[in-house]
């Protein structure tokens, strides 16, 4: 890509444009790029002697064939499900980094009703709001395609395996080419601010057309392949899911032991198999409007109505794709922090379900003000609302779960306190926005905003941070700093609160989203009222920053200097909930001492270690 | 859901799906009774499907998963049984100290024993 | 744990190929979406022979050329179906066609699938090549 970044400015939408030696330049890098993968390869067969090929056969010992290489090839070839884990894990972070300074900047333009900041930075009202516009498309881009999914993806590949005693993913090597399609996705889908002559695209995340087809520059054009990408990658985790917890589960689980977690990423991976395809196809028809000269969603065409419709018959079952693991994380670690097991897991089980299902039948709930005939949209405000119902059920679970129970306020357990407040406040402005005479009126305004980041940041967000402090230790070996952890966690639920209550007051006000200045006439608008909020906004934003601040000190400098912990940090050895993943843990820490090293602890894996993984399977039913 | 599939705990599971199931058919009910935009064939018929067949992708899965996890259920019942009649049965605190030093001293009768009982217990 | 080859007994714990399936996927789409003939060709071509070589790879098939070719054909397939929807049907018009089709102001759908035809065409030829000096994998050769 970076090949081709030079010579983008000088191509027209059509025709071939390069001029000759443009073109001559192209096939010349293209060919040296070309020799240089061949020649990594040679070398990769190289190293790759050590380790017979899957049908040469395995040594006695066995401990060859599980060799990696070192340093950073190591990391380039993996096809190990922990290592892809914690891959997706830091490509997760990087993006939602990004992501982040996008909105502070966002949020540093509405701090003032008109346009200042963005337009200083950007030279011009309009290059300012042009600017703003491309920071809200990426904003929400990168945080659902970038850090959402893959940062499920991290805790699926590391944990799933383990909890249900599979030796790997069913297929290690498409797990990894999942992986790999996200970083070049993401340096297309960024492509606009930092490749020079490029503008980003300014379509905001649902890319509604006829603005999203006729958009000029390459920046639409790339972020829209990038997108596909990220796609295809999810569509390839999905089906790699629903494989190994089908086929690779040990003998002593299964659908009556599978633990939550699973189960949330099976359904999860179902949803994804059915609307990522779709997601991916509606993106094709997209770019073949720009590009080839179709006529899928021009008004004299297919409609623009048709792009709505695919793509919220994908985005609305998206919007699970991202909760239901979250839910699975906090049904799964909260009950370890309440002394008892998980209250109804069936109901919870059952329910995850029906989230599955009928997700597909709610999508044009995004659509009630299109004009649709009203007796369809009624249906939609129906099933809707029956939705509403299971999500209901397993709010009522986890509250009884802790109903009476022996409560540690460790920094997990508060993220999932955090997660079931944040989601109830997420879950009951969405019922509203469900009916469809509450619609009409709040519809394109703050209060969506707020709604969704309720559940996006409040409850999502809260839920990979329960499970990246509860699992740090098998991380890193290490624990955390415990009163970082806690003012992390103040500072993301004061912060979360502050901002998104704000927004939802805001829609209320009647303040329309997606713009970047809000100098109404004051008669039409209580304009000291919304500005106060806007700013209450801000300030939290920046709370939350301050918050995620500390977080990443925290991990980091804990990484290299925190104490080390054995095999049950959390001192849930005695009880029924110490996790399979624990009991892994353990005994790769055991193995790796008594035995001094690695590949010790490898050659292990066909004797003991194998009667081990399988007694831990057998124990731990716990996992609800 | 004939009731020789599924037992009465079963059947108290899965009537948290129920719920939603019942809510979609009242829907049905209203909007065939009711209806406040009139009929006409083309979007009544829409109308319906799109509450029908959530409904019925519902039911069919709810109806599958149950069974799976009865069948599940019967299999980790019969197995503890089997096992509780070859050797005596371990609490579960037992099994946690076993597990500790289970990479020193593999106790893989035991261990079994207790895990599998645990695991019962659980459900 | 289960019968299936390639599948989770595999025990290898690294592999070249996966980086490299996915970076010639992500070279081809940007170069034919963007019609940037080079890319389009060396990215199909890395994204073909990755492909070969990550199935050969994982022990379905002892060697890469047969899935190589195979995979070419259908390139060179997908590049004529795309050729020939610009142009009326008869072949004085695909032939004036396909002759100024190198033109900067050619049409640009016929020059995208030319070169996706072009890339098929190498690897079908790549394909031939390994059989006929019968080596046993792409990095080899
Ligand atoms: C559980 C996790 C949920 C997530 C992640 C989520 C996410 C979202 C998102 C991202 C949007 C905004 C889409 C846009 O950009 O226009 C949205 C809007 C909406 N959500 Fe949710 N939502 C969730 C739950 C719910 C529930 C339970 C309901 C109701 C049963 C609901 C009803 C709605 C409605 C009706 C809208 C459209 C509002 C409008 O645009 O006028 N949501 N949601
Ligand atoms: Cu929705």
């Amino acid at each position: 890509m970076e090949i081709s970044g030079a010579l983008l400015p000088a191509i027209p939408a059509q025709g071939a444009g390069v001029g000759t030696s443009g073109q001559l330049a192209l096939t010349v890098l293209m060919g040296v790029f070309l020799v240089a993968v061949f020649l990594a390869l040679t070398r990769a067969e190289d190293w790759r002697t050590y380790t017979p090929l899957a049908g040469g056969g395995y040594g006695e010992s066995g401990h060859h064939v599980r060799h990696k290489p070192e340093g950073i090839t190591r990391w380039l070839t993996t096809v190990d499900h922990k290592d892809i884990g914690m891959l997706y894990g830091l490509y997760a972070i990087v993006a939602f980094v990004w992501g982040g300074l996008a909105v502070l900047l966002m949020r540093t333009e509405l701090f003032t009703p008109s346009m200042d900041v963005l337009g200083a930075v950007a030279g011009g009202t309009n290059a300012g709001n042009a600017l703003y516009n491309g920071l809200l498309t990426s904003h929400g881009i990168t945080m659902l395609f970038l850090f959402g999914t893959p940062i499920i993806a991290a805790f699926s590949n590391y944990f799933v395996p383990l909890l249900i005693g599979a030796d790997d993913m069913a297929f290690p090597r498409i797990n990894a080419i999942a992986f790999w399609l996200l970083p070049p996705g993401a340096l297309l889908i960024w492509a606009g601010f930092f490749v020079p002559g490029l503008a980003p695209a300014q379509t905001s995340w649902t890319m509604y057309t006829p603005l999203s087809a006729e958009q000029a520059g390459f920046g639409a054009d790339l972020m829209i392949l990038g997108l596909h990408l990220t796609g295809v990658s999810a569509t390839m985790g999905a089906i790699n899911f629903i494989a190994t917890i089908f086929t690779e589960r040990g003998k002593n689980v299964n659908w009556a032991n599978l633990d939550i977690f699973s189960w949330t990423i099976l359904t999860q991976s179902g949803l994804i198999l059915f609307a990522f395809p779709l997601l991916g196809s509606a993106l094709i028809m997209l770019l073949l409007d720009r590009n080839f000269g179709t006529a899928f969603f021009a008004v004299d065409g297919g409609s623009p109505i048709l792009w709505q419709h695919l793509f919220w018959f994908f985005g609305h079952p998206e919007v699970y794709i991202l909760v239901l693991p979250p839910m699975g994380i906090v049904s799964y670690v909260l009950p370890r922090f309440s002394g008892r097991k998980l209250f109804g897991f069936k109901f919870v089980v059952y329910s995850t379900l029906a989230i599955g299902v009928l997700s597909f039948g709610v999508w044009a709930h995004h659509m009630f003000s299109t004009g649709i005939d009203p007796r369809i949209r009624a249906s939609f405000m129906a099933v809707s609302l029956a939705i509403a119902i299971p999500s209901a059920v397993k709010t009522f679970n986890w509250i009884t779960t802790m109903w009476n129970g022996k409560l540690r306020l460790t920094a997990p357990m508060l993220f999932c306190i955090g997660f079931i407040s944040n989601f109830i406040i997420g879950g009951v402005t969405g019922v509203f926005l469900a009916a469809i005479p509450i619609d009409l009126v709040l519809h394109d305004t703050y209060y969506v905003v707020g709604h969704f980041h309720y559940i996006v940041m409040g409850a999502i967000a809260f839920a990979v941070f329960a499970g990246l402090y509860y699992w740090y230790p098998i991380f890193t070996g290490r624990m955390y700093q415990r009163s970082l952890a806690k003012w992390h966690f103040w500072s993301t639920m004061i912060g979360t609160n502050l901002t998104f209550f704000a927004m939802l007051l805001l829609g209320y006000n009647e303040m329309p989203r997606r713009y970047s200045t809000y100098a109404f006439n004051a008669d039409w608008a209580p304009l000291q009222t919304v500005e106060l909020l806007h700013q209450a906004a801000t300030l939290g934003a920046f709370i939350l920053a301050f918050g995620q601040i500390i977080w990443l000190v925290n991990f980091v400098q804990s990484w290299y200097e925190g104490p080390e912990v054995d095999g049950d940090p959390w001192g849930l050895r005695d009880t029924s909930l110490y996790g399979r993943e624990f009991e892994w843990h353990e005994r790769r820490l055991q193995t790796a001492v008594t035995d001094g090293g690695e590949e010790d602890e490898v050659a292990t894996d066909g004797g003991v270690d194998e009667t081990a993984a399988e007694e831990a399977v057998a124990d731990e039913q716990s996992d609800e | 859901m004939a009731p020789d599939v599924f037992d009465r705990e079963t059947l108290l599971d899965l009537s948290v799906n129920v719920i939603p199931l019942f809510i979609i058919l009242f829907f049905v009910g209203v909007f065939a009774v009711l209806p406040q935009f009139g009929y006409s064939l083309v979007p009544t018929l829409i109308q319906m499907a799109l509450l029908i067949v959530p409904f019925v992708g519902l039911a069919i899965l709810t109806y599958y998963s149950g069974k799976a996890i009865a069948t599940s259920e019967a299999e980790l019942e019969a197995r503890e049984r089997a096992v509780a009649g070859a050797s005596a049965v371990e609490g579960s605190e037992e099994t946690g100290e076993l597990s500790e030093d289970e990479d020193a001293q593999p106790i893989e009768g035991t261990e079994t024993d207790g895990d599998e009982e645990s695991t019962a217990s659980n459900e | 744990m289960d019968e299936q080859p390639g599948v989770s007994d595999e025990y290898r714990l690294s592999s070249p190929w996966p980086l490299f399936v996915a970076l010639g996927l992500t070279l081809s789409e940007v170069g034919i979406v963007l019609n940037l003939l080079p890319i389009s060709v060396g990215g199909l071509l890395l994204f073909v022979g990755s492909v070969s070589g990550i199935v050969q790879d994982a022990g379905y098939i002892d060697r890469p050329w047969g899935v190589l070719g195979g995979l070419g054909a259908v390139l060179v397939v997908l590049g004529a179906i795309l050729v020939v929807t610009q142009v009326s049907p008869s072949v004085d018009a695909l032939l004036d066609t396909l002759g100024s089709a190198m033109a900067a102001d050619g049409n640009a759908n016929v020059q995208r699938g030319l070169s996706v035809a072009m890339a098929g065409l190498i690897a079908l030829l790549g394909s031939v090549a390994g059989r006929a000096t019968g080596r046993r994998s792409i990095e080899a050769a």
